[in-house]
């Protein structure tokens, strides 16, 4: 490869330099991957082939583990809990045309020259630097029966609702509070493709009259079309495994299980101890869900990086 | 043309006034809680949402001295430090080793390392944490760096990589020649080189070093990074809303300072991975 042509031009030179393990570009390079390499197999992948092994055990924690099979699965198809996180977690996949059409129309807004745009990017991110449980915290605080959001209805006319205490509406609270922590970071997303739309498709579009909307729906949208899909998929995976420090300090999953979503679920079910076979084959079905979204997201980064 | 301009803009500034409402609900929930921790706990139950007619600092010494908030803020600056110089460090190395050396099987390395995005911590959260008992890093802050360190470490790896590899070659080339070892050349040509990306890297990971709540929760038991000790004053401060207010602010503060001054890295560094650039 190239690396070894370079050291071989280097040494044919007048001044002969020594060997040693700093000029062996191969073996080097080896050793320079090993600390990043050898942190991921043993924290990420071999947990993972640990994980699925266990998953078809009956282990306890004590006792010697016992094959069973797919006994865990069939269990889990039997689990009135895991179904309703199940349950939950579809409902929350339901909401996705809002999590991609929201910050989407912003972007576009923003690209387009809204006054002020720089001011509403800002201010539209600042929420998703925060931490899930700062977020978690303070929605606490603003949606309790006696919090903001009530006062705010009462005095509109409305009646208070008990959004996290109900458990009709603890779910709805629990997703809404979560786009609004995050629907900053898929606008500058967004952002980010428009600002590789031509202008002059623009400007053309303009000088033949094209009115404001018809521009977005024949021009800016199918030209970041790809940025849909990043979004798309980014935010779907944000759904499977980054609701738990927000699910942690605002509902704790319930009341019941309502606001009880798989990765939440894997918790609870850590805590207990008592069936890590049971945790783990929740944490393969979580798995399998994440592995086709991540290998699309691992496809567009690589094809990105032009390796 | 003109008139369709003067249209364009008329319309956008009619969008702009539900743009406003919806910057105004980015921002009350911050001022409501600032404004709440400077009341104090009687001030509070009689106007929950007037100014504060009297501020207080008296909830901020609170939460600071009896709640052990300073000791919780102690272990979150020392493992966010440790795990973002320790993420810099290792992702440099491994870029440097896959963009630049291009030793045999760097392709298939660097897929290894993406491939673990799949793998998120709540994937494995029973071995993970029983391979943490092993390694005796449970209730170490150290074992919290190297937790931090491996589930961060993918996307940190992929930009470095990507950075390097846009690098002109005869950059490289250029310092071999002149009789640089290769680790020199790391040393002195691909940390400086690099230091745009490892600036931007550097700002992400402290954000998600210092906000993570999961991954400490199940590490540092016995002691407790700020963002648990946050979640445990909610549970046990349910009444006293100004104590609990003036902890969040606390805890949030260094984050929207970092915000304030390194929104640009922050929005650039968001974009790269979905947009080739």
């Amino acid at each position: 490869m190239t690396g070894t042509t370079i050291a071989g031009r280097a040494t044919g030179r007048d001044r002969p330099r020594r060997r040693m393990l700093g000029d062996d570009p191969g073996r080097l390079g080896l050793l320079f991957v090993v600390p990043a390499l050898a942190l991921v197999i043993v924290f990420r992948i071999v947990p993972l082939i640990w994980g699925f092994g266990t998953s078809l055990t009956d282990y306890d924690g004590m006792s010697a583990a016992r094959f069973v099979g797919i006994a865990n699965y069939a269990a889990l198809t039997r689990d009135p809990v895991f179904l309703d996180s199940i349950v939950n977690m579809l409902i929350l996949l339901a909401t996705l045309p809002v999590w991609i059409g929201l910050p989407m129309l912003l972007a576009i807004l923003i690209h387009q020259g809204v006054p002020g745009g720089k001011l509403f990017r800002a201010v539209y991110f600042f929420p998703a630097v925060l931490s899930s449980v700062i977020v978690g915290a303070i929605f606490n605080m603003l949606l309790r029966y006696d919090g903001s959001f009530n006062a705010m209805l009462k005095a509109l006319g409305f009646s208070a609702v008990d959004w996290l205490g109900n458990s009709s509406t603890a779910l709805f609270s629990l997703i809404a509070v979560q786009l609004w922590a995050t629907f900053g970071m898929s606008l500058l997303i967004f952002l980010a493709g428009l600002s590789t739309v031509p202008s002059d498709m623009l400007e053309a579009a303009k000088l033949d009259g094209a009115g404001l909307f018809g521009t977005w729906w024949h021009i800016v949208i199918p030209s970041i079309r790809p940025i849909i899909e990043f979004a798309a998929v980014v935010t779907t995976i944000g759904m499977l495994t980054s609701m738990f420090g927000l699910i942690y300090v605002l509902t704790a999953g319930g009341p019941g299980t309502s606001t009880t979503l798989p990765e939440f679920l894997i918790w609870l079910e850590q805590g207990r101890m008592n069936r890590p076979g049971y945790a783990s084959a929740i944490s393969m079905v979580l798995f399998a869900l994440m592995a086709g979204l991540a290998f699309i997201q691992i496809r567009i980064m690589s094809r990105n990086a032009s390796l | 043309m003109a008139a369709v301009e003067i249209r364009q803009k008329r319309a956008l500034t009619i969008i702009a006034l539900p743009m406003v409402l919806l910057a105004l609900s980015c921002v009350y929930p911050v001022f409501f809680t600032i404004n709440a921790a400077l009341k104090t706990r009687k001030g509070f139950v009689l106007d929950r949402f007037g100014l504060a007619s009297d501020p207080t600092l008296a909830n901020f010494a609170q939460a600071w001295n009896q709640s052990r908030l300073s000791e919780y803020f102690t272990n979150s600056v020392v493992v966010t430090i440790g795990a973002v110089l320790t993420l810099l460090v290792v992702s440099s190395l491994a870029g440097y080793a896959l963009a630049v050396l291009r030793f045999r099987g760097a392709k298939i390395v660097f897929t290894i390392i993406l491939v673990s995005l799949m793998i998120p911590v709540q994937v494995v959260l029973v071995p993970f944490y029983r391979t943490m008992i092993a390694l005796d890093l449970v209730n170490s802050r150290a074992g919290l760096v190297i937790a931090y360190t491996a589930f961060f470490l993918p996307f940190s790896v992929y930009l470095m990589t990507a950075f390097y590899a846009r690098l002109p070659r005869e950059l490289f080339e250029a310092a071999q020649i002149d009789g640089a070892g290769l680790i020199q050349v790391w040393w002195h040509i691909m940390l400086p080189m690099g230091k745009p990306a490892l600036i931007t890297l550097g700002i992400l990971n402290t954000l998600y070093c210092w906000n993570d709540v999961l991954i400490s929760l199940l590490v540092l038991q016995d002691e407790r990074t700020l963002m648990v000790g946050i979640a445990a004053l909610r549970g046990e401060y349910t009444t006293n809303v100004p104590l609990l207010a003036a902890g969040i602010v606390l805890a949030a503060a260094p984050i929207v300072i970092i915000y304030v001054i390194f929104q640009r890295q922050i929005v650039s560094g968001i974009a790269v991975g979905a947009v080739k650039g």
